[in-house]
């Protein structure tokens, strides 16, 4: 097949998927940007094209913005200062070097991208944090351009001489409509990451971060992608909208354009793609009425705008904090679940009775509290074994040292022959040792699909931002192999028929079912299971324990943390005794309960 | 429902767009747009759209303007450019739409707005910044000034001052003004740098100038030349008498803004001694047509209150000097369209460099092909305050020979 003839094979099948996909929102935005694209063509008496395009181009910048506070959950109010650095870069090299229009905005789009990846650290930090963080970094941006009138222009700003756009005079109407085009282009890639697997682990990152993480989800990669792309986003806007504008002038830029464009997102809705663009035109409404309110109450003019918006923003707040978007979409449309047939597991393929994890002499230490000590243990394929022993011993400390939630203070870790004592999760996670964790985990906002999905991002290889937001083939195809695999692992679990069901709508232990089967679309080796049965009853323990079975079948090591000995009786090949965190008895569970010294550190003299 | 919200969105959008106001032109009017500081600097754009109507009143009290067998009355569109070149850009953005024939301004965001006002066809009138880059008949030919030149106010400082044999520290702000006149000022000293203590930059806004101040007396500097904005000046002032220096300070015609006085008010005794540039208000004629001028503003408008008052009580009030720019650039104007016998903005442009009319105080007011300028550039006079009024210096021979425009009010 030519390249041409897979190219319209694919075309078609995006446009089939769309086509599926194509609902009362989208024929409502699409009448909206067709509406708007012939405005500047209407002649409306009192309609500012230019005030239009300005408008389009914050739309842009909070667009993207929608990325990093809607899915990645960082309240950033930075995003003015990478508007700033992409206009006076696009506007330096215009003014004064002389540069065509088009190269001088990519690079301002690069300076700013470059400066979201090095200010980046902040995705690491809680929100509250993220927020002055970046509010500083508003500020910084700001006081550099009006301490620097050689860069700035002084409080005149730089004057832009003018210049084409994409081979047109770059009147108001140009840049509304390039404005209006990118704005749909954006809303349309950020529509496509959130449906892919970045908006997905973002939104698991942001609702239980330890979670998705020892899934495998590289929570400081995937923030900083969304983080960067907003900036790199907001840098192209600055860098068009000053070409309109005629002039750098550095009090366009203060932090309160930073602060505009986070309310205008959480005023549209920031869990909405078009949510931003709607606030930034509410917040144009809002301007329109400011100034006759504020000359009718007699109240000075400066950032009045500004103040009613904060205060409508305290009210979407108080409402539940959705914003204006999606409670009409609500409205418009009330959410029908997907039909979808019941997967069946797929049939197991157990492989040879091999070691596959291998723990040598692990030590771990609190201070002077020693929680793991000399701890050994080698896990064959297909293989269930249990760690028991009271509160306090040292079960999931050691748990957490084989999957590198935490590192050995001493030891050594080898997985299927590779050592991996030094490697952080998401590479273990990658090598096959997955992990459910002790508490009831879940992601409160996803269907137990989309939890188990999450479970798949270390086996993506077209699963990026920029692949995601471009929809390509691999990406698509890639997504639909992830969504039959999490199908299949949901089946082997015994959960095929809550795919679409939110995941805090099921019982305790069917989430933990679907924590299981989240570990298990990472298609791990080893399986470490931590108290998946507390608070079980009889009835959904065997769930729970078939479901185990179920695994182990598959030629997957198993190793389970649990204080609840008919569990342990029931799944456990092998049981190992953990007290004061060393190994005190290994053997069946039949010898362990006879084991003297188990009786006498753990058992006292009740009977397994 | 869905149409509902289909309306709705349309009408957002709509509404995000629409401005403050601004329409077309209405059948029979012609419009000239007036692009001033309102809100950065008041008393500048209060004189420069007084002049501009004072001009348009008498004008449509006559019957407007004839152009082929009709007559159009002529409406001022008044925008606010906050001292702002970006403001400026949407300003003039409105005013062409609004289908104006011409934009009289200060000067501010000219270098961002004149070729938006080129390709429009419409004429840019500079009536108080003189910026010499603002200004070029070959490169800028829909741009015109009526306003002393900072050129001719450089050479003219540089004449007058390097005699006397001072070190001067050149302060000048961040403004637009400010630069401009920092170029003009730096080619006029050129060629005399021992008379120069210091050149310095200063932040346009910042009411604390006392580290550049304290600056300028450490560099040994004997004279201030401040050129910038009324509040710079006003606080190198504050901040050079406040540790006790009474070194003299020069400025430009900025010096006159009645913001200074109003700012100094509590200690008049500041603005004793200090000196500006302005250009001449008085022709060769006589004071009698700029007295004239001055009569029939008042007589419109009022006197202009400085807002202060003499050591005998008097009040203050300010001589309309840019108002006599403004008011003569729309006599031009006027000249230009009965010359295109069009009101084609293009048309008129263009027959702006044809006509010549006289201005309020008796002087020529036209322009050509070559010059742009209307007002000769070296002709500036130097003016010192005492007790809140000025009078022209007497060590100056132009100066000298200038009368003095009464500026008091009995109460």
């Amino acid at each position: 097949m030519s390249v041409l003839e897979q190219t319209a094979v694919e075309l078609r099948r995006a446009a089939g998927e769309a086509r599926e996909r194509w609902r009362t929102p989208a024929w409502l935005a699409l009448a909206a940007l067709a509406i708007a694209a012939a405005i500047p063509f209407l002649s409306l008496p009192g309609v500012r094209v230019d005030a239009l395009a300005d408008t389009a181009y914050l739309a842009l910048a909070a667009t993207a913005l929608g990325l990093t506070v809607g899915s990645a959950g960082l309240p950033s109010l930075g995003t003015g200062a990478f508007m700033a650095i992409g206009a006076f870069t696009s506007a330096l090299l215009v003014a004064r070097s002389g540069w065509p229009l088009e190269p001088a905005v990519l690079a301002g789009t690069a300076a700013a991208l470059v400066a979201g990846v090095i200010s980046g650290g902040v995705v690491r930090l809680q929100r509250a944090f993220v927020a002055v963080s970046t509010w500083l970094l508003a500020w910084l941006v700001w006081l550099f351009l009006l301490a620097f009138p050689s860069v700035s222009g002084g409080s005149q700003g730089l004057i832009l001489p003018p210049r084409s756009l994409l081979g047109l005079d770059a009147t108001p109407t140009v840049h509304f409509e390039v404005a209006l085009a990118l704005t749909a282009l954006m809303a349309l890639a950020v529509a496509a990451v959130r449906r892919g697997a970045p908006g997905l682990e973002l939104s698991a990152l942001r609702q239980a971060p330890a979670l998705a993480t020892s899934l495998g989800v590289r929570l400081a990669w995937r923030r900083l992608g969304a983080f960067s792309a907003t900036a790199a986003v907001a840098g192209l806007a600055g860098g068009l909208s000053v070409q309109l504008q005629a002039v750098a002038d550095p009090v366009s830029y203060d932090p309160f354009l930073s602060f505009k464009l986070l309310v205008a997102v959480l005023l549209g809705g920031a869990a909405a793609t078009l949510g931003p663009a709607a606030g930034v035109i509410v917040l144009g409404l809002i301007e329109l009425a400011a100034g006759p309110l504020a000359r009718a109450l007699q109240l000075p003019l400066e950032r009045f705008d500004t103040a009613v918006a904060a205060l409508l923003l305290v009210f979407v707040l108080a409402f539940g904090g959705q914003g204006v978007l999606p409670w009409a979409l609500r409205r418009l449309r009330p959410e029908t679940p997907p039909q979808r047939r019941p997967a069946r597991p797929p049939p197991s393929e157990p492989g040879p009775n091999e070691p596959v994890l291998r723990a040598t002499g692990l030590r771990k230490a609190y201070g002077g509290v020693i929680a793991v000590d000399d701890f050994s243990l080698e896990l064959r394929r297909g293989e269930t074994a249990a760690l028991i022993g009271p509160n306090g011993s040292g079960k999931t400390t050691a748990l957490r040292l084989i999957s590198g939630a935490e590192p050995a203070d001493a030891g050594a870790i080898e997985m299927d022959g590779v050592e991996v004592t030094l490697a952080p999760t998401a590479e273990r996670v990658r090598l096959g040792i997955a992990r459910t964790l002790q508490a009831t985990a879940a992601f409160r906002e996803l269907t137990a699909l989309e939890d188990v999905l999450v479970g798949r991002a270390v086996r993506r290889r077209h699963g990026g931002l920029v692949r995601s937001a471009l929809a390509t083939p691999n990406a698509r195809r890639e997504q639909e192999a992830s969504e039959t695999a999490a199908l299949e692992a949901l089946a082997i679990v015994g959960l095929s028929t809550a795919a679409d069901v939110p995941t805090p709508e099921l019982t305790t232990s069917q989430q933990r079912l679907v924590a299981l089967a989240a570990a298990l679309a990472t298609e791990p080796q080893v399986l470490l299971v931590d108290e998946v049965a507390a608070g079980a009853g009889p009835e959904e323990l065997g769930l729970v324990a078939d479901a185990i079975d179920r695994i182990r079948e598959r030629g997957i090591a198993v190793l389970v943390v649990e204080h609840n000995m008919r569990l342990v009786r029931r799944v456990a090949d092998r049981v190992l005794v953990l007290g004061a965190g060393t190994v005190l008895a290994e053997g069946s569970a039949a010898e362990v309960a006879s084991s003297g010294v188990v009786r006498q550190a753990y058992l006292g003299t009740a009977r397994l | 429902m869905r149409r509902l919200a289909l309306l709705l969105a349309a009408l957002a959008l709509l509404a995000a767009g629409c401005g403050k106001g601004s329409s077309s032109d209405e059948a029979g009017r012609l419009v000239i747009a007036v692009d001033v500081p309102v809100t950065g600097s008041p008393y500048v754009a209060q004189t420069i759209r007084q002049g501009v109507e004072l001009a348009t009143s008498n004008l449509n009290g006559g019957g407007g303007v004839r152009v082929g067998s009709k007559s159009y009355l002529i409406k001022v569109k008044l925008y606010d450019n906050h001292l702002s070149a970006r403001t400026a850009v949407e300003d003039a953005r409105r005013a062409i739409d609004a289908g104006a024939a011409a934009i009289v301004t200060d000067g501010t965001g000219v270098d961002a707005t004149w070729q938006l006002a080129k390709q429009a066809g419409v004429s840019i009138a500079i009536t108080h910044d003189g910026g010499t880059g603002l200004v070029d008949a070959e490169a800028r030919p829909n741009v015109f000034r009526i306003a002393p030149t900072n050129h001719g106010i450089a050479f003219r400082y540089a004449e007058y001052l390097i005699p006397k044999k001072l070190k001067v520290a050149l302060l000048s702000d961040d403004s637009g003004y400010g630069r401009e006149g920092a170029a003009d000022i730096g080619r006029a000293f050129a060629s005399n740098p021992e008379a120069v203590a210091l050149k310095l930059t200063l932040p346009a806004g910042q009411t604390d100038l006392t580290p550049q101040i304290l600056r300028a007396r450490r560099s040994g500097a004997t004279a201030l030349l401040v050129w910038g904005q009324p509040p710079t000046i006003a606080s190198a002032l504050s901040a050079s008498r406040s540790i006790g220096w009474q070194v003299p300070v020069y400025t430009p015609p900025t010096g006159s803004d009645p913001f200074i006085r109003q700012q100094l008010a509590d200690h008049p005794e500041w603005v004793d001694g200090l000196t500006f540039a302005g250009g001449r208000l008085t022709a060769e004629v006589g004071t009698g047509p700029f007295v004239n001028f001055q009569s029939q503003y008042e007589a419109t408008y009022g006197a202009d209150p400085v807002g202060v008052k003499n050591s005998e009580g008097q009040a203050i009030v300010q001589p309309p000097e840019f108002a006599m720019y403004s008011y003569d650039f729309v006599h031009v104007l006027l000249a230009a369209i009965t010359h295109a016998d069009s009101i084609e903005p293009g048309k008129i442009t263009a027959a702006l460099d044809q006509v010549t009319t006289q201005g309020a105080n008796g002087d020529e007011r036209g322009f050509n092909e070559h010059n742009h300028e209307g007002v000769v550039d070296d002709d500036v006079y130097f003016a010192r305050f005492h007790d809140m009024t000025y009078q022209p210096v007497q060590d100056d021979p132009l100066s000298a020979t200038l009368p003095l425009i009464p500026q008091t009010r009995s109460q």
